[in-house]
């Protein structure tokens, strides 16, 4: 299945790792890069990616925002969001789930779960896995 | 012959995009990979790399003490810091610990190559923060880097500090004699010296002291705006 993705984080380095993992599946395709919330809400607008892959830390507007605002703006047919972050927190991923995201994945562990994670969202399913966890949660 | 790179840091997604940038130059190739600074200077001792690009805020021995251990073993070691943060005291102690680079993890994509062709041609690399903060302590007679020198750090030895990180991570006693293959005892005579040397009363203080002094690295969250007490149970 053919997946558009938008990479979302303040280190190009992050989003390269990022990239090289989800160029690797046939048919996923990396449609565009941003590197705050404000940048990611412009090519959400105008890429129309599938998924978005979203840090929580950035400069300007945090991740948390951005996915409230992408769902607010995009209430039917917007991508979903997975958060991909260094915070271990089950608080945290309560938080990113309320601001509307399908996905939640630990930075740590982002290379073991990213395309299981991204493969679920993309299907319109909930994955959360907290680097503490043993196991994933489809 | 190529030049060959060891990478420290704990975050797979961090050392594909590292890896991805340093395989595209010609001439270098990454010989290992390490998930945190103990690995990191096993594997420098076994493969001997030309250069080892270091992140600081590494799990069981960070990034600083790794550079220490490493220049401990070969005093010729070329070590670049991969840091989130350019803080004087980091800096400083960058620089103690015998780093040639120092590089922001933000601005890696930018600056790392740099870093490497500088070590490379024998020449050391900072960030500008960086030349600042050394220029401006060699005109104020160093007293601008020293200002704000961490407290009795160099009073702990090699093994107190990863003793301490370790501890400072979590870790009990018993855990941290079998990471580093010593017995219980002789773990828990250390803490009582480390305890004793910073004046520290408690596991909590020391998990302060090792955050202050860069020995572990905390992300501070954004503000949430919602919670129940079911996710903070």
């Amino acid at each position: 299945m053919a997946v558009r993705i938008l990479l979302v984080d303040d280190h190009p380095i992050v989003r390269q790792g990022l990239r090289t993992l989800l160029e690797g599946r046939p048919g996923w395709e990396v449609v565009g890069e941003a590197s705050d919330g404000l940048e990611a809400l412009d090519k959400v607008d105008n890429l129309q990616p599938d998924v978005v892959v979203l840090d929580v830390t950035m400069p300007r507007m945090n991740g948390l925002e951005a996915c409230r605002l992408i769902q607010q703006k995009q209430k039917t047919s917007g991508p979903e969001v997975l958060f991909v972050t260094q915070h271990d927190s089950p608080q945290m991923m309560h938080e990113a789930l309320h601001a509307g995201a399908r996905g939640y994945v630990v930075k740590s562990n982002a290379a073991r779960d990213l395309l299981e994670a991204v493969e679920a969202v993309s299907q319109h399913r909930v994955f959360t896995a907290l680097a503490r966890s043993p196991d994933a949660s489809c | 012959m190529k030049l060959r790179i060891l990478l420290a840091d704990d975050h797979e997604i961090v050392r594909r995009g590292l890896c991805a940038l340093l395989q595209k130059h010609e001439g270098w190739e990454v010989c290992g990979e390490a998930s945190d600074g103990r690995e990191a200077v096993e594997m420098a001792k076994q493969m001997k790399p030309d250069v080892a690009i270091v992140d600081i805020g590494m799990p069981y021995l960070n990034g600083l003490d790794t550079t220490r251990q490493l220049l401990q073993h070969d005093p010729h070691f070329k070590v670049i810091v991969l840091t989130i943060t350019d803080s004087d005291q980091v800096i400083r102690e960058a620089l103690d610990a015998g780093a040639r680079g120092f590089v922001l993890k933000s601005d890696a994509a930018r600056d790392l190559v740099s870093a490497v062709e500088a070590l490379q041609s024998k020449r050391m690399f900072f960030t500008p923060r960086v030349n600042d903060l050394v220029l401006a302590g060699f005109l104020d007679r160093g007293h601008a880097i020293s200002r704000n020198e961490p407290p009795n750090l160099p009073t702990l030895t090699v093994r107190e500090r990863e003793v301490t990180q370790l501890l400072a991570e979590g870790k009990s006693s018993k855990e941290v004699a079998s990471l580093l293959n010593l017995s219980t005892k002789t773990v828990e005579t250390h803490r009582s010296n480390i305890m004793r040397k910073l004046s520290l009363h408690s596991i909590r203080d020391l998990v302060v002291y090792a955050i202050k002094n860069n020995i572990i690295q905390i992300q501070m969250p954004p503000q949430l705006h919602h919670t129940t007490e079911s996710t903070v149970a």
